[in-house]
């Protein structure tokens, strides 16, 4: 007969999900970090514009849509950041319950049926299938809050790119009007590829 | 694979100890579990760690009827003690744990809710099982802070947990004490290092040397029976405790 302990050292499915979230919050941190970023450089392209005057008025008006894009980006992963917080909570319960429901499996097979192990295996799977009901409700949760901060993320796109048309119109300050542009498009495509990756993580394995 | 034996019978009051699990990894320290029963009720003490609950489980209940497990006594809140718990009410959620107040709060970590927990004060308590009455004898400091033995008036057994522990080499793992002097030699070092306090050992030999003791059972290593008993506390009222070496 086999050790039970070695049996209870079989992998446990749900490490790869807690090890997804982990992925998740770093992704969320790194574009946080970049929301700020961009923060920056357009408070700094607002100053620039105002340098330049009348020739970028355009520009300066882009540049407080992409502070305000900014800041709406940072509200947008602190509220990710807030869910995958939650879903370590309900993974660590699920992770647990699947533990127990293991161990007293291999209980049960040492034992063989005896009574109340029936009543015992029925409660735990209904515990860990309302638990794994929980984790797949958070998923998509998070799913659509990737899929609306992607949609957002269009958008800064799009005044990036108006950026980069109106810093042509910029006269003497055209080439730092462009050089801003260009950075501002840069960053973007940097959240862009953040948050296709995160919109790959899955809590649930399907 | 862990077996339990019977140390104890008497119409239907039992005592199991479940013991010696050679399949057990090495890296794990090896546990007595004991199972006192009384007619309809059982009381598993010091249930062990999750680990090793599989063998526990199937030793139990090849003797007895695990839905007749009323409650668990856990002597303190090690792990190897009561890591456990959280699997034993997967089994049985209406459990009782007995412990001593000091790990109320601390326990729940490893499972349970607060109507889970009967706290033992400090001077000690009673515990009814079926008809018996089994006294919650205080052993504070030796080792833990909130540490407590369980005696059994009526078989005259003494549950003394890490108290008598011996770490035995695998060609002396009997489940009884046959050469004391041979035996003591492998509980010495853990005494001396483990028990922390020479008052809190005065004070426990004093206060179980006034009980009937036909049988010391300790968590870890051999049962001391007979005169082993008597000897066991006059060894360990001489010995210098709460010291690394010497």
């Amino acid at each position: 007969m086999n050790a039970p302990e070695r049996n209870l050292k079989l992998t446990n499915h749900r490490s790869g999900e807690l090890a997804g979230i982990v992925r998740v919050n770093e992704e969320i941190k790194a574009i946080v970090a970049t929301a700020f970023r961009i923060n920056l450089m357009a408070l700094n392209a607002i100053f620039l514009a105002k340098r330049a005057g009348n020739a970028a008025l355009g520009f300066g008006v882009l540049s407080n849509e992409l502070r305000r894009f900014a800041q709406d980006l940072t509200r947008h992963m602190a509220s990710l950041r807030d869910m995958t917080s939650g879903s370590v909570g309900s993974v660590t319960g699920v992770v647990q319950q699947q533990r127990n429901s293991r161990i007293l499996a291999e209980a049960i097979r040492l034992a063989g049926e005896v009574p109340g192990v029936r009543e015992a295996r029925k409660r735990g799977m209904a515990r860990l299938s309302a638990q794994q009901v929980k984790l797949r409700a958070l998923d998509l949760r998070l799913r659509a809050a990737v899929e609306e901060t992607q949609q957002l993320v269009e958008l800064g796109g799009v005044l990036a790119r108006s950026a980069k048309i109106e810093a042509a119109y910029g006269g003497g300050f055209s080439p730092a009007l462009m050089q801003v542009s260009t950075d501002f498009a840069e960053v973007i495509a940097q959240i862009k590829r953040s948050l296709e990756v995160l919109g790959k993580e899955r809590l649930v394995k399907d | 694979m862990k077996q339990a034996h019977c140390i104890f019978q008497e119409d239907d009051h039992r005592w199991l100890a479940i013991a010696r699990d050679a399949t057990k990894p090495g890296y794990i320290i090896d546990t007595n579990e004991y199972v006192i029963v009384d007619g309809e009720e059982a009381l598993l003490c010091d249930p062990g760690g999750i680990e090793i609950f599989p063998a526990v489980f199937s030793a139990l209940s090849a003797e007895c009827d695990p839905t007749k497990l009323a409650g668990l006594f856990a002597s303190h809140q090690d792990p190897d003690i009561i890591s456990s718990l959280a699997l034993w009410l997967e089994f049985k959620p209406d459990l009782k744990c007995y412990t001593s107040w000091l790990w109320q709060s601390f326990l729940p970590h490893f499972g349970g809710e607060d109507t889970t927990f009967v706290p033992i004060p400090d001077p000690g308590m009673t515990i009814k099982l079926g008809s018996l009455e089994l006294q919650a004898v205080p052993a504070h400091y030796l080792h833990s802070s909130g540490n407590f033995n369980l005696y059994d008036p009526k078989a005259k057994i003494l549950f003394s947990g890490d108290i008598g522990a011996a770490l035995l080499p695998p060609d002396q793992g009997g489940l009884y004490v046959e050469d004391f002097s041979r035996h003591i030699r492998h509980a010495e070092a853990f005494h001396k290092r483990w028990m922390g306090s020479d008052r809190a050992k005065r004070d426990w030999c004093e206060r179980v040397s006034r009980l009937e003791i036909d049988m010391l059972v300790p968590q870890h290593g051999s049962i001391y029976q007979g005169a082993d008993v008597q000897r066991f506390i006059n060894w360990f009222a001489a010995l210098e405790v709460g010291v690394l070496r010497g």
